[in-house]
């Protein structure tokens, strides 16, 4: 079997020593992650591998030993470092040494205690110590089992390296009893801002908490709970993102500490996205506020719905007339048509008392974009659902009207056949009818048929009015997800520093030589952008139901309504 | 050699005996039928066209202008009384002491009926005003081609759906009767159609089964007046429409009787198996 050694690259002009670090058996492959400089105490080494052990909880222990001779090659020294491995016993003890600045390294095994010392062939693997310690590995997606076998191999390496990351942490210039060369981080004091930071963001969160808690407690009170309170609520987006980002504030601020680098991916990502959508609701407001662009926008408002509504009512007198040269029922189209139009009318004037407010209203609602672009998008949706009410009201009437129809028909078919539909069995029975309800059922149904197309009309008009209102909200509640649900800390890490995600790792070969070991530089492969999307979404609150486009056009068919917003039904399936 | 597949035997599987055809039998379901029969049988369908006949005539005298409503709805009220005593007068009152059913429940039924069709005759008057008149008497005459198709005329077959024809036959007149020119046109015309396809046959029915000779009569007249009225509007439509009742009482049973003696229909041990014994003491 190959025998396999991750030496880290910054060691490579390291004076010699002895080589610390874990030996994986299973792979037969030793991870190194120190060298330890001469001279030293064997007795205070081993003190210092039984400490780091008992804080990294990794196996770390002596390895084998590392020569570095930029002179000739002593011979003393060579049977020197034989000698350490009956100090440090393991099995089996590595030697490698470099010569010179010669490019080839000798590397070899000593087996004292195995019966048949042949020859292992070994493998150096160079690796960046930093990237692999502040690297993640991400398991591929698809669990072939081959593929997930390597991945495990893999990520025992990583989580060995990153787990010893107090190894590296210690002080440059600690004077501890033993002298190591690793890869060495520039202690607190380089980051000095950052540990700032974390000091007070203890006390910040603190505060939120209190604040959050004081604000939900306050949502969650029983004067808010009530039936046509409680409905509203769930009808408006704009709570529903309220709640969301409530729910976000909640879990960037709790005290707890992120278990494992998905929750804290999570935390990093909603801050991210916090930050940068109050940072797009603030560019708004601004743009908003200045050169009474509400007052205008106001004034806009008005004549725009007072547009849509003369629009409606050139559509219902063209309906009420022969729409396309179709015959319809004269009788029930003027009817219908009258309905409406007296619709349109209570709609305009309940506009136009309406109007002396709306700039007032715009204002205060305008200020509501500095919790977040979001927010402000929601309440965008909510006001054209609010400004198109008069559309709603049209699809719902026809909608009902059509749905009767088409259940009064498809009923009555099966009476005009002769038969029944059975509740208990599920199917289409036979049935005798008497001679009045045969009668009766008749007579409605040809009524019924002869009407059904001058309903259809009204209700396909209008259907499509909605669909054209829902498609516009459909599209802002999008932009709203993609703001919620992006993970921009993880995209901007991909970005800059593309090898803390990893998706695994590629080999480069160095040098290769027949009769010495043959080098290999580990290098880390990013995540795609893709796979950084599809693993750190956020979770979004959904209020749209996600039909499949099959069952949306059966439920158009049918006439049954259609909502933006989910049902609370659908839930529990 | 048996006929068994379960023993072993010195023969190959697909092995026809000898005897094979001893067990051959020919025309056993077959029947014999007596012409006389055949045409009083035949008499239902007679009734059936000549109804359809005189319900186009009517609703055709009706669209002229030549019937008022009025009168029409006097004969129909007056027949429809006259029938009713007959119902009842025919079997002595047995029919309806079997089925239970009170003089209140008839005349509940019969305030519906008068009810809905006044209710809705100024709907159906304006129901197909903007349909072309052509495509109402094309989808009329598919129904009542469909109502004599479906009737039920005493023969026991899938295809026979007394409610389905009774339907059929009720959405013609209601597509007729949106072409008249008044709401009480349409009442009328409504009302008709329900008596001549809902209750006529049914007093033809217990006539039939109680007073053959009386059936025979009341048949032939019905005919006779049926052609009669066809005459007045066409003459060639008369005659037409005599022949083929003509040829359905007297030449269409001749044609069944001769036909029958060709019949050659073999039965044998290659049957499928028939289940004959009654299988209710098992269930």
């Amino acid at each position: 079997m190959v025998l396999k050694v991750f030496f880290p690259s910054c060691c490579s002009s390291a004076d010699s020593g002895i080589l610390i670090g874990r030996w994986i058996a299973e792979q037969n492959s030793a991870v190194i992650l120190a060298v330890v400089h001469f001279p030293f105490i064997p007795v205070q080494v081993k003190q210092y591998l039984g400490e780091v052990q008992r804080v990294t909880k990794v196996s770390v222990s002596v390895l084998g030993s590392w020569s570095n001779s930029k002179q000739e090659k002593e011979e003393s020294l060579s049977e020197f470092l034989e000698d350490l491995g009956t100090i440090f016993c393991h099995e089996p003890w590595i030697q490698i040494s470099k010569e010179g600045d010669s490019k080839f390294w000798s590397c070899s095994t000593l087996q004292k205690h195995s019966k048949n010392p042949q020859e292992e062939e070994i493998i150096l693997v160079y690796y960046d110590q930093r990237k692999v310690m502040l690297s993640h590995l991400h398991p591929p997606l698809d669990t072939a089992g081959q593929r997930t076998g390597d991945a495990s191999k893999l990520s025992a390496i990583f989580d060995t390296v990153a787990r010893s990351q107090v190894l590296f942490m210690t002080d440059r210039y600690d004077e501890g009893p033993v002298k190591l060369t690793h890869w060495q981080s520039d202690g607190v004091e380089a980051s000095i801002i950052v540990e700032l930071l974390k000091q007070a963001s203890v006390p910040a969160c603190m505060l939120l908490t209190l604040l959050l808690s004081l604000v939900s407690g306050i949502c969650r009170s029983r004067v808010l709970k009530f039936w046509p309170l409680s409905f509203l609520w769930s009808k408006l987006s704009t709570c529903e993102q309220l709640g969301h980002r409530l729910q976000h504030l909640q879990v960037i601020s709790s005290n707890k500490k992120a278990q494992n680098q998905n929750q804290l991916m999570r935390k990093a990502n909603i801050f991210v996205s916090l930050l940068i959508d109050v940072a797009l609701g603030m560019l708004l407001m601004s743009w908003l506020y200045r050169k009474n662009r509400i007052g205008h926008l106001a004034d806009t408002l008005i004549p725009a719905a007072d547009h849509v509504a003369e629009e409606l009512q050139d559509l219902l007198q063209w309906l009420m007339g022969a729409p396309a040269g179709l015959k319809m029922n004269r009788a029930l189209d003027q009817v219908l048509g009258r309905f409406f139009l007296y619709h349109i009318h209570l709609w305009i004037s309940y506009i136009h008392l309406l109007s002396p407010f709306i700039e007032m209203i715009l204002w205060y609602v305008g200020l509501s974009a500095c919790l977040g672009l979001t927010v402000a998008l929601c309440i965008l949706s909510d006001i054209i659902a609010l400004l198109t009410f008069h559309i709603y009201c049209f699809y719902v009437y026809g909608a009902r009207l059509y749905c009767l129809k088409i259940y009064g028909l498809s009923s009555l078919w099966r009476l005009f056949r002769g038969k029944k539909w059975n509740v208990l069995r599920q199917r289409v029975d036979s049935c005798s009818y008497d001679l009045d309800q045969l009668f009766i059922g008749t007579l409605l149904f040809t009524i019924l048929l002869f009407l059904l197309p001058t309903t259809a009309l009204y209700y396909l008009v209008f259907t499509l009015l909605r669909l054209l209102v829902v498609i516009v909200q459909g599209l802002i509640h999008l932009l709203v997800d993609l703001i919620d649900s992006l993970p921009l800390y993880s995209l901007i890490l991909r970005l800059c520093r593309s090898y803390r995600l990893a998706a695994g790792v590629k080999f480069r070969v160095l040098e290769q030589q027949d009769g010495k070991p043959l080098r290999l530089l580990m290098q880390i492969n990013p995540l795609s952008y893709g796979g950084v999307v599809q693993t750190y979404r956020l979770p979004t609150y959904s209020c749209y139901p996600r039909d499949s486009w099959a069952s949306l056009c059966k439920k158009l068919f049918l006439g049954e309504l259609i909502y933006p917003w989910k049902h609370k039904g659908d839930k529990q399936n | 050699w048996k006929k068994v597949l379960y023993e072993r035997q010195p023969f190959p599987d697909n092995y026809v005996d000898q005897r094979f055809l001893e067990e051959l039998r020919k025309n056993v379901h077959a029947r014999q039928y007596r012409y006389q029969a055949v045409v009083f049988q035949s008499g239902a369908v007679v009734q059936q066209l000549c109804s359809v006949c005189v319900f186009a005539l009517t609703w055709w005298y009706m669209d002229a202008g030549m019937l008022s409503p009025q009168g029409l709805f006097g004969a129909a009220l007056v027949s429809s009384l006259l029938g009713y005593v007959l119902f009842d007068a025919v079997d002595g009152g047995a029919g309806r002491w079997a089925s239970g059913r009170t003089r209140w429940a008839d005349l509940k039924s019969t305030l519906v009926f008068t009810a809905f069709t006044y209710g809705f005759s100024p709907v159906l008057k304006t129901l197909t005003e903007s349909i072309s008149t052509d495509t109402i008497y094309a989808m009329s005459a598919l129904m009542l081609l469909g109502h004599l198709i479906f009737f039920d005329y005493g023969a026991n077959a899938a295809i026979v759906s007394s409610t389905l024809s009774l339907n059929m036959a009720i959405f013609a007149s209601v597509c007729l009767a949106s072409r008249l020119p008044r709401a009480l046109h349409a009442f009328v015309m409504v009302t008709f159609a329900m008596q001549i396809f809902a209750l006529w046959p049914m007093l033809q029915k217990k006539l039939k089964a109680r007073t053959p000779r009386c059936y025979v009569g009341v048949t032939v007249l019905f005919a006779l007046a049926a052609l009669a009225g066809l005459a007045t509007v066409s003459s060639v439509g008369a005659v037409l429409f005599a022949s083929l009742l003509l040829a359905i009482s007297c030449l269409c049973p001749y044609c069944l009787i001769r036909l029958q003696l060709l019949k050659d229909n073999i039965h044998g041990p290659w049957d499928e198996a028939e289940i004959k014994e009654d299988l209710s003491r098992f269930l």
